[in-house]
């Protein structure tokens, strides 16, 4: 669309061409818009238009694309059921059901869980932000997912079986909010331990389980004598493991 | 303020409202700044709240938003970004202020004409005998050269 003068491509290219990365903040009208109240700006008119480069200066070329395609209204992307996005691992169904516990543990509808886990080797996914690197926007939020409720007060997950880390027994973050996004309840999910157990089968994946902690030692679930925050986990290695709980919550 | 920039603006204060109570149990604190001052890894916030927007990055198919080239299409291509809390305030959304990096993929400079930056995309099967397909753009504001080699 643009003839370029022949002498340009006739320079000795290579001498001079270099490659370069561009950056953009594209938040300059967010900054702005927190003030304005209204729609005005909602037209295409609002980026400045440019004098063609051609030899009539008043020549002026018409923006015709200045917000991409029709954006929609997306539910964050952490609401899914299937929280793997691509980690590998022995598969794990978790199905933690809440419970009004100022009602008699009866199922809570409506509720907001987000669970979040670390991957076989016991990382988490990145949580950047701090550092002024950027990153690839695929699969940055791995093993971290929101459901809702149904009316029995279940969320199902599929994902994979959590490794461990250093002074960490096995577990799951759990985050339960009522409908309107207040925050009830942030707990965590232990698992079974001994012979024949999932967390004894999966065998800390690569790790083994040298310098494993387990419940008893482990900071979070010690105080928990009656064992009411680990779940029942059936399964095995090759079809896969089930995690069920109930969490009783005060709404 | 567009429709997709205020998607991305209520949908992550709606998120800072629901992540930020993990670091405030207590409700101590209303501003973003509270929390970073006296929270622990409140930091984190950052990627927390940026699930929110991941879709409407997606949304983008690749292209950066807001930079057109003279012909007032939109060329950048891109598959990195950052997205970062400004500022924000639980009990007033005229305060939240958050915005997105976008990081091109490499292109070839090739000439500054007047205002104008001329680059191409990298293309490594383009002889020098063949014709490229260039771009020619102004350096506008919030628009930068990030990285540069020779």
């Amino acid at each position: 669309m643009i003839s370029v003068s022949p002498t340009l491509l006739d320079m000795e290219r290579k001498n001079f061409l270099r490659s370069l990365l561009i950056g953009a903040v594209s938040t300059p009208a967010v900054i702005n818009a927190c003030k304005k109240s209204s729609v005005a700006n909602e037209t295409v008119g609002t980026t400045s238009t440019v004098t063609g480069g051609s030899s009539t200066a008043n020549c002026v070329v018409a923006p015709t694309e200045t917000e991409g395609p029709f954006p929609t209204k997306v539910p964050a992307s952490y609401v899914r059921s299937d929280i793997t996005d691509g980690r590998t691992g022995h598969k794990l169904t978790a199905k933690i059901t809440i419970g009004n516990s100022s009602s008699n543990c009866s199922p809570m509808a409506g509720a907001i869980v987000d669970i979040w886990h670390c991957d076989a080797d016991g990382n988490y996914s990145e949580y950047g932000g701090t550092g002024m690197q950027p990153t690839n926007y695929q699969s940055v939020h791995f093993l971290r997912g929101r459901q809702t409720t149904d009316v029995n007060g279940l969320v199902t997950f599929t994902s994979i079986f959590p490794g461990w880390y250093s002074g960490r027994a096995t577990h799951i973050h759990v985050h339960v909010y009522n409908a309107a996004g207040k925050s009830l309840k942030v707990t965590q999910i232990a698992f079974p331990e001994g012979s024949g157990t999932a967390v004894a089968l999966v065998n800390g994946y690569s790790k083994g389980m040298s310098g494993y902690t387990y419940n008893k030692n482990d900071n979070v679930f010690s105080d928990d004598a009656t064992g009411i925050e680990i779940a029942t986990v059936t399964g095995n290695t090759s079809s896969g493991f089930e995690l069920k709980i109930q969490l009783s919550i005060p709404a | 303020m567009s429709t997709w920039e205020r998607l991305v603006f209520t949908d992550s204060f709606t998120e800072f409202k629901m992540q930020s109570q993990y670091y405030n149990q207590k409700g101590e604190y209303n501003t973003f700044a509270e929390l970073k001052h006296h929270v622990p890894n409140a930091e984190q916030l950052h990627f927390l709240v940026s699930g929110a927007v991941m879709g409407y990055i997606r949304q983008l198919d690749d292209l950066i938003p807001d930079v057109t080239n003279n012909l007032g299409l939109h060329f950048l291509k891109f598959n990195q970004f950052r997205f970062e809390i400004i500022n924000s305030d639980l009990r007033n959304i005229d305060k939240h202020v958050v915005a997105i990096n976008f990081y091109s993929e490499e292109l070839q400079y090739i000439e500054q004409i007047g205002d104008y930056l001329l680059t191409s995309k990298i293309n490594p099967s383009n002889s020098d005998n063949e014709p490229m397909l260039t771009d020619m753009f102004v350096i506008t504001p919030y628009l930068t050269i990030y990285t540069i080699q020779q």
